[in-house]
This record gives structure tokens, sequence and C-alpha cells, in this order.
């Protein structure tokens, strides 16, 4: 019966419709059980067009053949169909993604975002499978927006950039609760495991004020595997030639009562020295750690909530050979480095719904942690604790009518930091309540308008007043343009966000009345799609502008023998510049290349200077191959990196000094994957030519001497690793 | 460096070409998919059969084309193949219990309303 009326109204606006100029093409979503699915969104790849169902599932889109139609929902696979022909389109979306023995069909791995007024890349887990190494750290391999390096020569973990500056200037979150912030910033991108996420978020430029003030130059959010829809096992096996080994175990079931649960398990361990570049030190610190999570999701028609729990311990041992799991810095002969980090979190979110009224409804989330850190750099202790709790209160409405919606509500945060360095310690208590407002334009399809602003009042800081707006307007079917400029603030931990100056005998100054960092951050984007025969080639560009009121420097360059850290003064800015093109060449190529640009600058010691390790230019190359059903897939990607400012060194001994300018340098990572109807298996290489830096750190020989310093890294210290790996999949029933 | 990069691209490429070589035979069956949903069951199911190669049905002719290893299997075993998923292939009839299994879309009247 219901299909009737679907088909009715898919015919009746096909006709209606057909008269306006240009081609429109309509159908209907649904789910596997043939109904159909409100609010999925529809949009044409590369033309900038996009809609979304109505209460029957219809949609209807102006387009032309041949246009790549990608269609998303919220729980479902996001699934792109090509228009063929005039016949009303027909598709099925599918709960969970990939599970065995289910019918998938291929499907964008990366997409942007159309209808949102925010520049936002969307990755799919499909785009995270690309580098099927470990944790989030290495989850952006395949992407161009986000840059991850090194962070020093002994401690191994990886680091983000986004628009040409330091990660901790973006707000990641998971399900928009906030994560990876003050003392996890340097080492907590590894304490999320690249399997238990589902899908990855990548917005440039400052975020909506719904989640806080802290987004200044980007937000990155991450989607867990969910208790709902996520396969019933998920087995994942990894070892790579180094010696690592890493384990996960997903498990997702339907509970009674509208209850779902998930757990998402992970150990991994690393227990060998691997020195390639003979100097001594560890390229890769031992490792070992294990990580579990549990979320329960209730699902009523008024009420959604859900709420979960994470245990971490994460332990790391390496500096010179020999240094262990537990060794003592004090009496130990060797220059050791340590970190052993625990943490608890439990979170939940709560919604109440309207079922009448789709646009109005509450919501809350909340969260409190716990984190502990215990680490050596040579003779050097350090201690460090966190608490956190975040509570963020949302309502949602629309004046009048759906085309003025607005978000109000209130939040507070608060944060508890103890730090022991040496013989000096840190201590500061955050309390920060708040109130936002967002209000949303929405006349139709071709232009949305989003003004924000929150006010809060920070017990140190005082006031922080953070507006942000954000527009983005359809100017042809195939050219989306977007504009978006806002204010952000953050709190620096000037040791924990600096520890990779640790691993070096510098004295470490720190300016005792540091402020908190406040920037101002505009740009915008440009979509377009250009034809080409049967295909499109979409073109990315993108600009941004970062500009800092206030800002914790970090200056390495006034001498080799300190690390001053000290509030600006005077300019610091970054521009940054992408532009990215992608197309499909056939049904199973697909390639993306990427050129960024960036001039980050500040002022250090009353100087206007290039920030140092930062590649003035970039380049990106990704080919991709699929076969029908992913039975096939491989994936290259090449990243060139241009020389890159070193901080001085000119008052070493001559034969300690380095360069000016580090070298440019090519990075090769590549893997195959096969598909079974069971899960698949994989073999990859990261770093496939085998690219390093040879000098990683100066004066390896004497670690307790006053020249010694592992912080100058500009490039990769472990070489080439090969990986191989399998993941089995058992269905949802 | 060069040499390096190239080595590693024709390595790549040759993995990928490797995994459609085409020496394989080929195979038209005329099967009873009605929809969008009946072709996705059958290339899957198809895909991930021993010895096949590549598969598609055009919805039009509902004729499936398979390209498959002789070694491995036969025409034969894939028109068996098709039964067991719940259609008709060629002259072979379809096996009820694949055919039940089939959702509602894709059995007999699916699609008339």
């Amino acid at each position: 019966m219901k299909f009737i009326h679907v088909l009715n109204f898919v015919l009746m606006s096909f006709a209606i419709r057909q008269t306006v100029v240009g081609q429109t093409y309509s159908g209907v979503v649904v789910d596997s059980d043939n109904q159909p699915l409100i609010g999925a969104s529809v949009q044409a790849l590369g033309s900038g067009q996009g809609t979304i169902t109505n209460v029957l599932g219809a949609f209807s889109i102006q387009t032309e053949k041949g246009t790549r139609l990608v269609v998303s929902f919220i729980g479902f696979d996001s699934d792109t169909i090509i228009i063929e022909n005039n016949d009303s389109i027909r598709v099925l979306l599918k709960q969970s993604s990939t599970t065995l023995g289910e019918v998938v069909v291929k499907s964008e791995s990366t997409f942007i975002d159309e209808l949102e007024p925010i520049h936002n890349e969307i990755l799919l887990e499909s785009e995270l499978q690309k580098a099927a190494c470990c944790n989030l750290s290495e989850s952006f391999e395949t992407t161009a927006s986000v840059d991850v390096t090194f962070s020093d020569a002994v401690s191994g973990s990886k680091v983000i950039r986004m628009l040409g500056l330091d990660g901790r200037y973006v707000q990641i979150s998971r399900e928009s609760i906030p994560l990876v912030r003050g003392l996890s910033s340097r080492y907590g991108l590894g304490y999320i495991p690249g399997t238990w996420i589902q899908t990855i978020d990548v917005g440039k430029g400052a975020g909506s004020v719904v989640n806080g003030y802290e987004s200044m130059t980007g937000q990155i959010n991450l989607e867990f595997k969910k208790p709902e829809n996520s396969e019933q096992l998920y087995l994942n096996g990894y070892v790579n030639s180094f010696g690592r080994a890493e384990l996960n175990a997903n498990h997702a079931t339907d509970l009674k009562n509208n209850w779902s649960m998930a757990i998402l398990a992970h150990v991994d361990q690393f227990n060998n020295e691997i020195d390639r570049n003979d100097d001594g030190f560890v390229d890769l610190p031992k490792s070992r750690q294990i990580n579990f999570f549990n979320k329960f999701k209730y699902d009523g028609e008024h009420i959604k909530s859900q709420i979960g729990i994470q245990l971490m311990r994460d332990e790391k041992a390496g500096g010179q050979k020999g240094f262990g799991f537990g060794d003592d810095h004090e009496s130990s002969s060797m220059y050791g480095f340590s970190n052993r980090t625990t943490q608890v979190e439990v979170f939940g979110k709560t919604g109440l719904l309207f079922p009448q009224k789709p646009y109005q409804g509450w919501g809350f989330i909340y969260s409190g942690s716990i984190r502990d850190i215990e680490a050596g750099f040579g003779r050097n202790g350090y201690e460090g604790s966190q608490q956190t709790v975040y509570l963020n209160a949302i309502y949602q409405n629309i004046i009048g009518n759906t085309f003025h919606q607005y978000k109000t509500g209130a939040s507070l945060l608060y944060d508890r930091f103890e730090e022991v360095f040496a013989d000096s310690s840190f201590n500061r208590n955050e309390v920060v309540p708040g109130a936002f407002w967002e209000y949303a334009y929405l006349p139709g399809d071709a232009f949305t308008l989003v003004a924000g602003m929150r006010l809060d009042q920070h017990n140190l800081y005082g006031t922080y007043f953070t507006p942000r707006i954000h527009a983005r307007w359809q100017a042809s079917n195939s050219t989306t343009v977007r504009v978006a400029a806002g204010r952000g603030y953050r709190t620096p931990n000037a040791i924990a966000e600096n520890v990779r100056f640790l691993v070096s005998a510098r004295e470490l100054r720190i300016d005792e009345k540091l402020e908190p960092e406040v920037s101002w951050n505009m740009g915008g984007s440009i979509v377009s799609g250009l034809r080409l025969g049967e295909r499109t080639l979409q073109i990315v560009g993108d600009y941004f502008y970062t500009t800092f009121e206030q800002q914790m420097v970090v200056d390495q360059d006034a001498s080799s023998s300190q690390i001053n850290i000290y509030n600006l003064e005077g300019d610091s800015y970054a521009h940054s510049l992408q532009l990215e093109a992608s197309m499909a060449l056939s049904d199973y190529w697909n390639v993306k290349g990427a050129y960024k640009y960036y001039d980050v600058t500040t002022t250090l010691n009353n100087e206007l200077r290039q920030v140092p390790y930062v590649a003035k230019n970039r380049f990106f190359l990704n080919a991709s191959y699929n076969t029908k059903y992913d039975k096939w897939q491989a994936d290259g990607t090449l990243q060139w990196v241009g020389k890159k400012r070193l901080p001085d060194t000119s008052d070493k001994p001559v034969e300690l000094r380095r360069g000016s300018f580090s070298p440019d340098y090519v990075l090769f990572n590549a893997q195959v994957s096969r598909g079974f109807r069971w899960g698949s298996i994989y073999l990859g290489a990261e770093n496939l030519f085998d690219f390093r830096q040879s000098d990683p750190i100066i004066d390896a020989e004497n670690p307790f001497g006053s020249e010694f310093d592992g912080s100058i890294v500009w490039g990769p210290v472990p070489g080439r690793v090969v990986y191989a790996g399998f993941r089995y999949k058992v269905k949802r029933k | 460096m060069r040499r390096e990069l190239l080595l590693t691209i024709m390595c790549f490429l040759s993995l990928v070409a490797m995994a459609q070589k085409k020496e394989a035979q080929q195979v038209a069956i005329q099967t009873s998919a009605i929809c969008e949903m009946c072709k996705e069951k059958i290339e899957y199911e198809l895909t991930f059969a021993k010895g096949i190669k590549f598969v598609e049905l055009d919805l039009d002719s509902k004729i499936v084309t398979v390209e498959f290893n002789q070694k491995k299997t036969s025409a034969h075993d894939i028109r068996k193949r098709i039964t067991q998923i719940g259609y008709h292939a060629d002259s072979l009839r379809r096996d009820p219990e694949g055919y039940e299994k089939l959702p509602f879309c894709c059995k007999d009247g699916g699609h008339d309303h």
C-alpha cells in the first residue's frame, strides 16, 4: 500500500519537475525491509547539488545523466549510483557497513558533505582501511587535509597539523565529546585504535559554537563503531616487519527493550629494539597497550540515550638500547625514555525527541575522565594528572518555520591539571561555565547561513566571547562556495604540549604567566565539478587565514641550549592554501592529487620568522583501484614534502650543527587487500622508499652532555615497514 | 631515487594487473533477476564464488556475464550456483530453498502492486 503512495509521489514529482529547466531525476530511498528512509541525504557528486528525502523517502534532483549520486543516511552504508536513464531511481541502503554475506554496493570512501555550511570532508570506513595501521594518527595517510609528522626522535609518536598549524588547535571529539586535549594532546592520537573508528569528519576552519570555543583551526569528529548497527563480531590481527603485533576485537549486539551494546577491545605489543641509524637510540620505543571501550545505547521513540566507558593503559620504553619497561631513570646508566598513561572515561548522551516535531529536541552530553601520566626523559621525571568533567545541554527548535532554526544551550567545563617536571610543579583548576546560541537560516538547498556566538566565564582568564559565522552558497549546479570566520580559545599546557623538547639538554624556560591562546580564523572553499566526457573531475580549493591575538610561543631559536616558552608579543599568522583534484578514471580507478601551500609566521624574540618544521610546499597523490564488492583493492599514496626551516644551531660546535633547512623528501605508502565473504586480508607498506632522517639526535654519544638534542626532527625516523593483517567479520543477525 | 620510484609504481601496477588478468573463459546466462537488489545479490554471491573473475548482470536483458577460470569452475557450476541463490539460470530451475530466503521484493510479483 505504502509502495503505491511512494510510486505515485515519484511519478507525480517526476511529471511536475520535468517542466523545470534542466533534467530532473527522481527516486526513492528505502531500507532492506522496503521501508522509506526519511531525511536521507542525496548528493550529486561534483555538481554541488544536494537534497534530502521527504516523508515518503522520495527525492528529486536536478542534474545530468551520468552523474554519480551519493546517498547517505545515519546508521546506513552510503551508496553511490550513476544516473543512467530517465527511470525513477530506487536506492536501497543497508544498515551497517561491509557486513559479511550482505550485499554491499561500492561506495565513495571520501566525500565532501554538500549540504553542510562548514567545509567537511568525511572519511568512511573503507577509506580508513586503506591505511590499515594502527591508530588515529595513521588514519589521515590517504587524506590531504591533515598532515601527520613524527614529534621527536625518541617517543615514536606522531602528531597532526592542520592549516599549517600545530594539532593542538584542532578540536578532536568522539561523537561531539571532546577528546585528545590537555595532557593527552601529544600522545592521545595513539590511544584511539583505527579499527574502532567508523567515520571521521574533518572540518576546516572554526567550528560550530555548540561544541565549545576550542576549535581554532578545525574539528575532527570521530564516530566509533555503533552498538545498533556494527558487526556482531569483528576480529582484526596485524603484524609488521618491525615486530609490532596488534589484535582488535569488536562485538555489537541487540539487547532487550530497545537497548543495544558494543564492546571494542584492543591490545598491541612491540618489544624489539630497532636502531637502523646506529646512534645507540632505538628508532621506535617498545610499547604495549590495552584499551577497552563499552557502550550501551537505548533507542526509544521519545528518548535516545547512550552511556559508555573507556579504559586505557599505554606504556612506552625507549631511548638508548637496553632501556626497558619499568627501568629506573635515576639509577640507569642509559638515557631512557618512558611514558605510562592510564585513563578512564565515563561518558553519555541523552536526546529527547518530539516525533511530531522532528526539528525540536533536547540533547545532553556528559563526560568525566581521569588521566595519569608518569614519564621520564633521561634523568628527568615527569608526572601529570588531569581530571575533566564536561557537560553540554543543547535545545533546538525553529522560529516560525523550518527556514529559521536555532540551537541554544549551556555548558560546563572543569579541568584540574597537576604537573611536576624536574623540580617545578604546575597546578591549575579551570572552571568554565558557558552559554551559546546558534541560528541557521535555510531558505532552500541553494543557500545556508549559520551564525553563532558563545560566552564563557573562565575562572582564571575572564570572559571568552566566541562569535562564529558560516555560509554556504550553491553558485551553480556544479559549484558550491563556502565561507567561514570565527574566534577560538584554548589554555596551553607548557610541558605536556612540548614534551618533544624534553628529549634534549635544553634548559626549559617557561613564562610564569602564560595567557590563553586566542585566534581568529577566516577562509573559504570552492568545490566544483567539471564534466569530462562520461566522468566528473572534482576540484576543491580552499584558503584559510589564522591570526593570533595571543599564543604560546615556543622559541627554539634564541639559543640551542634553551627552549623558551612565552606569550606572543607581535604578530603570528598562518596562510594555508590547498588545491585538490580528484576523478574516477574508470569504474575501478580513482585518482586524487593535491597541492598545499603554508606560510606560517610568528614573532620569535621580536623578529617575524617562519615557524620551524613546517614545509611551505607539499604535493600529495593518491591512486586507488577497487573491483566490484571490494574483492580486490589496491591503494598507493605518494607525498612530496618540501624543505622545512630548522631551528638555529649556529651556537653549537661546528660538527654538531644542523643546516638552516631540511632537505625535501618523498614518502610512498601502498596497500593491497583481497576481500572474501568473511572479511579480508591485506598486505601493505609504509614509507616504501625507506626515506629516513639519518641524524635525528644531536650528540647521541653524550646523552647527558650539554649538546644532546633529540628534538630537531623533521622527517621519519624509522624507515620502511611492511605489514599484513586480516579482518574477520560476522554479520549482525 | 627516481629508479626506485618507478620500480615501486611498476610493482604496484603489476600487482593490480595480476588481480584482473584476463585468461578467463566467458559465459552469458539468462537469469530471472527482476530488480536492483537481485542484481546485487547475484553479483555479490558469484563474485566471491570459487574461480570467478568478473560478474556483470544487465537488468534489462536479465543476462549475467561471468568470466571464470576453467580449471576451478565451469559454466554448469555457475548456473547451479545461481539456482541455489534462488533464480532460474538458462534452462535450470531455481532452488526452492534459496528462493524462500530471498527478500520480498525479489520474489515473484514483488514489484507488481
